[in-house]
């Protein structure tokens, strides 16, 4: 090999012949190859021209591979690792000997065999022409990869070794194999507070909190890292003296020619970073604060303005409009309504993600919430679609929670139902999913039949602000948030809300739970705030006052009163016809009255019920009448007030309670409470609310003096929420006889107007447990009666029983709970405005509340 | 419509003192509702009523009691407890309870009484009581209202 290459190197022609120093006798180039140093000849242009047998010796290369090649592209081959870097030091200090025509010494190159190379460059001249260069290689021990680290007189491993050693920031030390610390730097010192004397041979745990070492975490950690190569980890650690601090720390596995000889451990203190961390979050929180602040403000002061202009437009709806005009003002209303509504979500929204959202806890009746919203949202339906609504009969009477929140999130489903189905059927079902001790969570379930849900919008049907035709022509108005919202509230009550595509076909099924806290005795009601169902003291009302209010509406109000003993029945009537009321019915027990509220769902202002009866009591008579969705005020009657009566009878369903035997003037407070002081139940909760503000300015104005009256409800009543200030309120005179003329109105006999004359000694008899039939009784009365006692209440009676008959076969007290509603809103609002006279067009569907026999149109539509 | 409230004093002044047959604050409440003192439309043919209907009430009582029939007891007596009370006659509303407390095989402090023929015993001299204060009472009331037997 060796004489291969010389052969072939004496071979080349000598490059620096006809110098003037050709005299020597033994062949220059033989004595090129024999020199015991490594060489290389380049030609000007750097390739190589001869190359020691020493050097290829050395490098352990043949010389073909060598001489002839460009110098770069050898060494490069050489250099182990590879490092372009080097190759361009050595390419500059050759550069730097030609321009500098002087010798220059490259850095060492790493090259195979764990040996470094070092290049002396000597340019050779010939006048100014660049003749050769020559490379006096020289050999020397691997050098450091970080030269630039390696200063003039310092290794590379010393600098190394200073520069860890000098780092204050971070502690950098090594563990063996074991976890036990082998080195220690400054940084080390400063953080953890040992000396190297302290802690160097101790195992690195003592850094860890008891809590870290229960669960085995340093361990863990050397585990995780000899597998994963590195382990990090962020976490408590403890100084010297005990003090903790936020660290983070990274593990490397450090490994020696394949072999694992420790770990390299870098601990970072992070306390700062993390303090700063929750500074910022706080900052962001308090903006976020303020800004939820600002929206929730904001919504209060459009709302106020909203409802005004709202109030506005539906007094102007109430006077006389050209259609144009009308349509106009129909436009605007409608999108008053819509615009309070984004507005409401907003600061729904803004409430419940700030935090700020609380929930009250009331008593809930699941039925009458469900009933009272499918009996509202039903009235916007085109006749094409039917609700369907069933209550399981499990359902509690009453449970403890937020019922205008359990509201809010079906009205929502139920709106949103309403809005996307054309034709078919929304069907709304509340069961009890689940039950124990001390709670009930409900399960209530919208199902449609409109346009349903795309598959790929599913995912994203709770999230804010998104709708799922945001891309098309937007043909659905909405904000958006309405589901996003029903979300959140239904995870407040603890329960969950979800969706899935109508199994039989087309459409949508939404549903939610809600948990709600079982009464479990009355003294838990009572500590809940009292909510519609609960009566509330009366203000300090003068009772002749409150006398004169209720004799303004008697003749607007039509009283039910239940009552299995007829001395009691007189007396009864007695004190109501004193205090001016006219339209009084008359049941004799349970059954009849149950028989007559059902048939009449919105007939009666109240009820006056006595508790204790023959056949069915008032208890299960108001559970029946409130299965059938109807929240007419009931007052219970029962004799001797005995504790815990008026709790029970709340408990049953009823509304308030008055001891026998009846104190006049607690029945005026009674009455007063709940024909002046509450709004109409027929109307749902929205539209008692702005039922209110319209009231409020219908008062204004009459007290202003316009001679524009206020439209009364069509069946002849007034909003029930007169009297709310102080004095007198204005009622316009109402057609009493209208409800006379309503189809079937005369059920449960309604008696004359007139004060009954002496009706002379009469039979009066205790009725017979199995049938009760004061009206009978009545009938006995001797022909001679005066006034109208005999002859016009048989009348009535007739009318009264064949109505009956005709309602018991659809109405039976034992009725499934399912109940079919046909949208007749529109046309029943349309007759209320032609035939005032006639405003149930509808009637043989009154089986719930429907829109037209509310009376007042709510809507302005 | 007469003011109810004009009338207050006037009745007040009038009514009789009937001892403690009747709770006068209710008897007073019912002679209210009568539009004038001179023929008392309402009160008076109530008032009468209710004897024809304690009458009638007894009669059925003596038979429930002779059939030992103590439920239909219990019922009558809630009956008439209603309207005797409705009209603030204290002393049979007082029978009554004790009749039907006993129907409920209850004593009259609620405790029980689970011998039926000490309940029917009971119940026998409570009826007597009462119909003897009913026939006392209908004499002051015939007075009253000017209407001899």
């Amino acid at each position: 090999m060796q004489g291969d290459s010389s052969h072939s190197s004496r071979a080349e022609p000598p490059s620096t012949a006809g110098g003037p120093a050709s005299l020597a006798s033994p062949d220059i180039g033989l004595i090129f190859d024999l020199a015991p140093v490594a060489l290389l000849i380049l030609t000007p242009g750097r390739r190589i021209t001869r190359a020691s047998s020493h050097l290829l010796a050395e490098w352990r290369v043949a010389a073909h591979s060598c001489v002839g090649q460009q110098l770069l592209s050898f060494v490069e081959k050489q250099l182990q690792p590879p490092r372009p870097d080097h190759l361009a030091h050595l390419t500059s200090a050759i550069d730097d000997a030609i321009a500098a025509r002087a010798e220059r010494t490259s850095r060492p190159i790493n090259a195979r065999h764990a040996v470094s190379w070092k290049a002396r460059v000597v340019p050779v001249f010939n006048g100014d022409e660049l003749l050769s260069v020559a490379l006096e290689w020289h050999q020397g021990p691997p050098v450091h990869l970080e030269d630039e680290l390696v200063q003039p007189g310092l290794s590379a491993h010393e600098a190394f070794q200073i520069f860890v050693q000098a780092v204050k920031d971070y502690a950098i030390f090594l563990l063996d194999t074991k976890g036990i610390v082998v080195t220690w730097n400054t940084g080390a010192e400063l953080l953890k507070g040992y000396t190297r004397d302290d802690i160097v041979g101790k195992h690195f745990s003592v850094f860890y909190g008891q809590e870290d070492l229960d669960i085995k975490k340093p361990e863990m950690e050397l585990e995780m890292c000899l597998r994963q190569g590195r382990v990090e980890d962020e976490g408590w650690r403890y100084r010297k003296d005990g003090s903790r601090f936020w660290a983070n720390v990274t593990i490397t596995a450090v490994y020696q020619n394949g072999v694992h000889v420790g770990f390299g451990k870098v601990t970072r203190d992070l306390t700062e970073r993390k303090s700063a961390e929750s500074r910022l979050i706080a900052a962001y929180e308090e903006s976020e604060r303020l800004k939820s602040d600002f929206l929730a403000n904001m919504s209060h002061e459009i709302r106020t303005p909203m409802h005004g202009m709202l109030s506005a437009c539906t007094l102007l709806l109430d006077t006389p409009l050209s259609p144009s005009q009308r349509d106009i003002v129909t436009i605007m209303d409608e999108s008053g309504q819509v615009l309070l509504q984004v507005i409401n979500d907003i600061l729904d929204y803004s409430k419940l993600t700030s935090g700020s959202f609380t929930m009250h806890s009331d008593i809930v009746g699941i039925t009458s919430i469900v009933t009272s919203v499918v009996r509202s949202a039903q009235a916007g339906l085109p006749p094409s679609v039917h609700f369907e609504l069933f209550l399981s009969p499990d359902l509690p009477r009453s449970v403890q929670g937020d019922p205008l929140r359990y509201r809010q999130i079906l009205q929502n489903i139920v709106s949103n139902a309403v809005k996307f189905t054309d034709k078919g059927t929304i069907r709304v079902c509340a069961s009890v999913k689940e039950e124990d001790e001390t709670s009930s969570t409900i399960l209530t379930e919208v199902t449609d039949t409109g346009i349903g849900v795309p598959e790929h919008a599913t995912s994203n049907l709770f999230m804010p602000f998104t709708q799922f035709d945001a891309t098309t022509t937007k043909q659905y108005k909405g904000t958006g948030l309405g589901l996003s919202i029903a979300k959140s509230l239904a995870e407040l009550m603890g329960g969950r809300i979800g969706y899935r595509p109508n199994p039989d076909r087309q459409g949508s099924v939404f549903w939610f739970t809600a948990r709600f806290n079982k009464i479990k005795n009355m003294e838990q009601v009572k500590s809940t705030k009292e909510d519609d169902r609960v009566g509330w003291p009366l203000p300090d009302a003068h009772v002749e006052s409150l006398v004169e209010e209720l004799r303004m509406v008697s003749s607007t109000k039509s009283l039910l009163v239940v009552e299995d003993n007829l001395i009691n029945q007189k007396v009864m009537l007695g004190m109501l016809r004193s205090i001016g009321f006219r339209n009084i019915s008359l049941a004799s027990n349970g059954i009849e009255a149950v028989r007559m509220v059902r048939g009449r769902p919105a007939a009666y202002d109240v009820v006056l019920m006595d508790v204790n009866m023959p056949i069915m009591d008032g208890h299960e008579a108001t559970r029946h009448i409130r299965a059938g969705g109807i929240l007419v005020p009931i007052v219970a009657m029962t004799a001797y007030a005995l504790k815990g009566d008026r709790e029970r009878c709340i408990e049953h369903g009823m509304n308030d309670y008055i001891a026998k035997p009846v104190n006049k003037q607690r029945l005026i407070m009674v009455l007063a409470k709940w024909l002046l002081r509450k709004t109409n139940y027929r109307k749902n909760f929205e539209e008692r609310i702005s039922e209110l503000t319209r009231y409020e300015e219908v008062t204004a104005r009459e007290m202003l003096g316009s001679d524009q009256p206020a439209k009364a409800d069509a069946d002849g009543a007034v909003p029930a929420v007169s009297g709310l200030g102080p004095g007198p309120v204005p009622v316009p005179p109402i057609k009493a006889a209208a409800r006379a003329e309503e189809p079937g109105e005369a059920a449960g006999a309604v008696l004359p107007t007139a004060l009954p004359a002496a009706e002379g000694p009469q039979k009066l008899m205790p009725q017979d447990d199995e049938v009760q039939q004061p009206h009978e009784e009545k009938a006995d009365a001797p022909p001679s009666t005066p006034s109208l006692s005999g002859r016009a209440s048989s009348d009535t009676r007739e009318s009264a029983s064949t109505t009956d008959a005709s309602e018991v076969s659809e109405m039976g007290t034992e009725q499934p709970l399912v109940t079919v509603l046909p949208g007749s809103k529109g046309d029943a609002t349309a007759d209320v405005r032609e035939l005032p006279q006639h405003p149930s067009p509808t009637g043989e569907h009154q089986i719930l509340l429907l829109g037209g026999r509310d009376g007042e149109p709510q809507t302005g539509t | 419509m007469p003011g109810v409230d004009a009338r207050d004093n006037q009745e007040s002044d009038t009514m009789p003192d009937f001892g403690e047959h009747v709770d006068d604050a209710i008897f007073s409440q019912i002679l209210e509702m009568d539009e004038n003192e001179t023929d008392r439309e309402f009160s008076a043919p109530l008032v009468f009523g209710f004897f024809e209907q304690a009458k009638e009430t007894f009669e059925d009582m003596q038979r429930a009691a002779e059939e030992h029939n103590l439920d239909k007891l219990s019922s009558l007596g809630h009956f008439l407890k209603g309207s005797s009370a409705t009209l603030g006659f204290n002393k049979i509303r007082d029978s009554c309870q004790v009749i039907q407390q006993y129907g409920h095989k209850l004593n009259v402090d609620g405790t029980s009484e689970p011998d039926e023929a000490v309940c029917l015993k009971k119940i026998e001299e409570a009826l007597k009581t009462v119909r003897v204060d009913t026939a006392d009472l209908e004499k002051i009331m015939r007075k009253f209202f000017h209407q001899p037997e």
